[in-house]
């Protein structure tokens, strides 16, 4: 029996889109109270998979795969950040 | 083709035109400008000797085509702007960013006139969402991007209207009309005209994002998508709202002499624009424009269509009072570059020039004249037998998506912001919105591309006569129109001549009827350039009318013992119906439209019901009589029993009565039906008697059968088919 | 009686509540940006909206807003305060009122008509409407899913601290189809429907008025 990955998936705008969201957290909650030392917020999605997989590797082969087929992300708007959590 | 080490969407003739007419070579910003600038999105180089058919004056009519909006003069110092833009080939990649920035994009064309967004209207077209999965993806997210963008900024979207066909499976459109209603003396234009006024870019920063978007709106949608990406737009709604307060504050205060959005083409197209139409010159400051990324090249500045960015001229010596106004709002504002006399649009980088242009000469792309040829191929007709069960053929078309009720799509959208929703979506066949001089504003979207595409001047004055007959069915006068021209590539002498012709029986169908076009848009180039397929030719016609008083707007749902009368003359006509598109058939050519007759008939059902004779009204349109009755029984929940043999109509089958999509037709419920049959019968409009209000099912007596169709089945198969197609595991 | 309706950037049912509060109920009402609101009022209502482009979460950022502080110092005072949609969301986060509001089950928009049942007639809101009337209001709104832990919930009940619920259709899956709350006096009130939207037969009914009515008599006591 295959073991069982914990991935974190981010989706989150490319990093040369601009993300209105974050930039509103920033300039309107955080510097305005006072927290003048944050210089960038970037907001994501997060998803928490655990998937079947062989290894590591298989893990994150078969996440992206299934991002990318059901369209979880929109690769023209989005980046895909993928973190596979070592096997217990 | 390159230009030197430019990719540009100019063709041989207009680079040799170019060098001609400045008499020496432009530079790479130049040549970007130039690109940009005269792109067939922002220049309508092809379409411009086409559309010049329209008729675009009338006595209310304050502003046609040319500007930013089209405007209205609606009485009591009030007016009203109308315009309607389209994102089609954003959306085909990223619906959802697409279908928003697009709300983005339109809204800013009201404002920038000094009037208040009031209202949108979405025309939209998707691919076969019973079958594409595709489709449905695309459609969800256009959905929800029109939905967040629009919500977000408190402006309502009352009406729409959405198609579905494989044509549009790689190509969807979308289309966004915008409303806005201001006071006639303090309406802006998009001109620089005073020499020594500054010209203030508020909003967002300028970044790569939106890199070529009209270069890219100009070309067929290749099959790799990689070189799309920069093109995408980020919907920012929040800046937007800030945007929409502090530009109408400035506008309020009168230190505003023009405004201009950034939308194709970016800063080029605004910047050179506002100096052709107030005859001057510009001195830009490319330093001063705020950017994104630190590294951005000159053309990058220049063309980038990073969205929520305006141009203000503000007067001089007023520009601390811009400041203030920016200021409270949060809203970025630079000043970038001075109005002069000179003519010319001249870019400065820290005193070094880089790029002079006369304003005239990019402004005015030469126009290009294309070939037109008619299609050859003979078209068949079709034949088949009636089926046996009408009922099924009738909650079929009911379920099915093009006609089915849209409720599924508009609770998604606000359309009580504002508080002047009177008529609202589903209620009647256009929009009803109050406005402050006691009159009400009436508006609809429409397009019909199966009539369309079997004859493109037929199709296009349907449209346009569709779209009226649902302004008068809610007790509105027509008074402006909005087209929208969406086909493939112009190159295509058989899509140019579709064109041609469809811009041509809008064109002689708004003279009869006297509503002049006050704006619209082209937009070509919809089609897959791996399978070559274009779109079906689609017009779309957004038409604003008047209603007198609140007593006169009428709405479609049937009432208990109220008499239906049936208004116009049935043809068998059901080539290019729905009834056919679900059999999978098209059919030789659209029902006819009788110019005058279609005129006459609308004038006098208006009269009835102003007159106080109709109770509810619908006009008949996709589907023909049989869905027309059922909208009207769902609407309010009431069946009723009609012998349809007394309609006026040519000798036919019953499932051709029942689904004939002929024009000039109304359905009309009455407590006066004598009164209102011979009002209209003595104009030479055809009306009969059907039957009266009543009971829980629709029952039709045709010539060869009866037809029963209880109401709870209408009503689940016309209200819930969406929510089934596209969320099949919700309750 | 003075009545300020505080506008936050990306406010956008500011103007409409100011309508009816003036034209309707023919009351002193003022439209007052955020930065430049100061408290000095009889009755405040937070708007409708996407205050922030609801950035974060609905309502967070304005909480922090100094308006929010004014109107907490009015709620101190026993004022009437109201928050409408985006206005409750805000009321939550600012921790004049408790639970929280999560997106609608559906995760879409619902814009619509909804039937409602007045169940607590000791608010500033609701004192001029008979205990169990029916309303008919409309929502609009993404995340209008009041939650609580059933202890709070229980608890909320108990106090008669439920203004309004859902009668019949639950359009977003809100807890126990609540739709509206007040604080322990009664004096503050959050709710997901919009009154000012329903005060003129020509846009579908006038049980809105009555809330407004409400806060006059609310005043008068």
């Amino acid at each position: 029996m295959n073991p069982t990955f914990s991935v974190e998936v981010v989706i989150s705008n490319k990093p040369r889109a601009r993300d209105p969201e974050g930039e509103t957290i920033i300039r309107d909650l955080m510097h305005k109270s006072g927290f003048e030392s944050v210089k960038e917020v970037r907001t994501g999605k997060l998803l928490s998979i655990k998937v079947e997989a062989t290894d590591e590797a298989d893990a994150r082969n078969k996440v992206v795969a299934m991002c990318n087929d059901l369209r979880i992300y929109n690769p023209v708007a989005h980046s895909l950040n993928v973190r596979v959590r070592p096997e217990n | 083709m390159l230009v030197g080490d430019i990719e540009t969407t100019l063709t041989p003739q207009e680079v040799e035109y170019a060098r001609k007419q400045l008499g020496r070579e432009p530079n790479a910003l130049e040549w970007s400008m130039i690109d940009a600038e005269w792109s067939e999105h922002c220049s309508y180089k092809s379409s411009k000797p086409i559309i010049a058919q329209l008729p675009t004056k009338s006595p209310r009519v304050l502003l046609g085509p040319g500007y930013d909006s089209g405007v209205v003069d609606i009485g009591d110092g009030y007016v009203l702007t109308f315009h309607i833009e389209s994102h089609n080939h954003p959306s085909a990649i990223d619906p959802y960013g697409g279908a928003a920035t697009g709300i983005g994009g339109v809204v800013r064309d009201i404002l920038c006139m000094g009037t208040t967004p009031i209202a949108f209207m979405d025309a939209l077209k998707f691919g076969d969402i019973t079958k594409s999965d595709h489709s449905k993806w695309i459609m969800k997210n256009v959905i929800r991007g029109i939905a967040d963008y629009g919500n977000c900024i408190g402006v309502p979207t009352v009406a729409g209207e959405i198609e579905f066909d494989d044509c549009f499976e790689r190509n969807c459109l979308v289309d966004v009309a915008c409303l806005g209603l201001g006071r006639k003396d303090k309406l802006l234009l998009a001109e620089a005209t005073h020499p020594g006024d500054s010209v203030i870019l508020i909003g967002g920063s300028t970044g790569r994002d939106g890199i070529h978007g009209a270069t890219f709106a100009s070309r067929t949608l290749a099959a790799d998508t990689e070189q799309e990406r920069s093109a995408v737009q980020i919907p920012d709604p929040f800046t937007k709202k800030l945007i929409i307060e502090a530009t109408l504050e400035a506008s309020e205060s009168g230190i505003v002499r023009g405004c201009k959005d950034l939308g194709g083409g970016g800063l080029t197209t605004g910047l050179s624009e506002i100096a052709d139409k107030g005859a001057t010159g510009l001195q830009v400051y490319l330093e001063e424009i705020p950017i994104r990324e630190p590294d951005m090249s000159p053309i990058e500045i220049m063309i980038s269509e990073s969205q929520e960015r305006m141009l203000l001229v503000v007067k001089q010596g007023q520009e601390d009072v811009l400041r203030d106004i920016m200021q409270k709002y949060g809203v970025a504002y630079a000043r970038i570059a001075e109005v002069n006399a000179t003519g010319i649009i001249a870019v400065t980088r820290f005193g070094k020039p880089i790029a002079n242009l006369p304003t005239s000469f990019v402004a005015n792309a030469p126009i290009i004249q294309r070939k037109a040829r008619a299609p050859t191929a003979q078209r068949a007709g079709y034949e088949h037998e009636q089926p046996k069960n009408l009922e099924k053929v009738l909650l079929d078309l009911l379920c099915s998506p093009t006609i089915s009720s849209k409720g599924w799509v508009f609770r998604q959208y606000d359309h009580e912001v504002g508080i002047r929703t009177v008529a609202k979506p589903g209620q009647a066949d256009a929009a009803v919105l109050s406005l402050p001089n006691g009159k009400l504003a009436a508006i609809k979207v429409d397009g019909n591309a199966l009539f369309c595409d079997l004859d493109p001047y037929v199709g296009g004055a349907s449209v346009l006569a569709e779209c009226c007959r649902n302004l008068v069915a809610v007790g509105a006068e027509p008074v402006a129109l909005l087209d929208h021209c969406q086909f493939g590539d112009p190159n295509d002498k058989e899509i140019f001549w579709a064109f041609s012709m469809a811009v041509k029986g809008i064109a002689d169908f708004a003279r009869v009827i006297s509503v002049p076009c006050i704006g619209g848009k082209v937009s070509f180039y919809n089609q897959d350039e791996v399978t070559g397929k274009a779109i079906k030719s689609s017009p779309v016609i957004a038409v604003v009318g008047l209603v007198e008083k609140l007593e006169h707007v009428t709405k479609m749902a049937f009432r208990e013992g109220e008499t239906v009368v049936v208004v116009g003359r049935t043809k068998r006509e059901v080539d290019g119906s729905e009834y056919y598109r679900s059999m999978g058939a098209r059919g030789r050519s659209p029902p006819s439209l009788d110019f005058d007759h279609e005129k006459r008939t609308q004038a006098g059902v208006l009269d009835c019901i102003r007159d106080g004779y109709v109770t509810a009204c619908h006009d008949c349109a996709k589907g023909g009589l049989g869905v027309a009755l059922a909208e009207m029984a769902i609407a309010g929940a009431k069946g009723a029993s009609l012998d349809l043999r007394s309609v006026v109509a040519d000798e036919m089958r019953d499932d051709e009565l029942l689904f004939s999509e002929s024009n000039s037709r109304f359905i009309l419920t009455t407590n006066k039906p004598d009164h209102l049959v011979s009002r209209l019968t003595e104009r030479g409009i055809p009306a009969a008697v059907a039957g009266t209000v009543g009971g829980s099912e629709l029952h039709l007596i045709l010539r060869d059968r009866e037809l029963r169709c209880d109401l709870t089945t209408m009503q689940d198969a016309y209200l819930n088919s969406l929510q089934r197609i596209l969320e099949p595991w919700q309750k | 009686m003075k009545v300020a309706v505080v506008q936050f950037p990306g406010s956008n049912c500011d103007r409409d509540t100011v309508h009816v509060l003036k034209n309707n109920l023919k009351l002193d009402a003022k439209l007052l940006w955020h930065n430049e609101f100061d408290g000095e009022y009889d009755a405040v209502v937070l708007p409708g909206g996407f205050s922030f482009g609801d950035h974060l979460r609905g309502g967070i950022i304005a909480a922090y807003s100094p308006a929010t502080k004014a109107v907490r110092k009015m709620a101190e005072e026993g004022k009437p305060v109201l928050g409408i949609c985006n206005g409750f969301q805000i009321l939550i986060e600012a921790g004049l009122l408790p639970g929280a509001l999560l997106r609608n089950t559906s995760l879409k928009f619902v814009c619509q008509w909804t039937n409602l049942q007045v169940e607590a007639t000791d608010t500033a809101f609701t004192c001029a409407i008979e205990k169990g009337s029916k309303l008919r209001m409309p929502i609009a709104h993404n995340e209008g899913r009041f939650f609580a832990d059933d202890e709070l919930l229980d608890q909320l009940e108990t106090d008669g601290r439920v203004v309004m619920k859902y009668v019949g259709d639950n359009p977003t899956g809100t807890s126990r189809g609540i739709v509206a709350l007040s604080n322990e006096d009664g004096n503050v009130v959050g709710m997901m429907p919009h009154p000012e939207r329903a005060s003129d037969p020509a846009l579908g009914g006038m049980d809105g008025i009555k809330v407004f009515e409400s806060m006059l008599e609310w005043a008068r006591c």
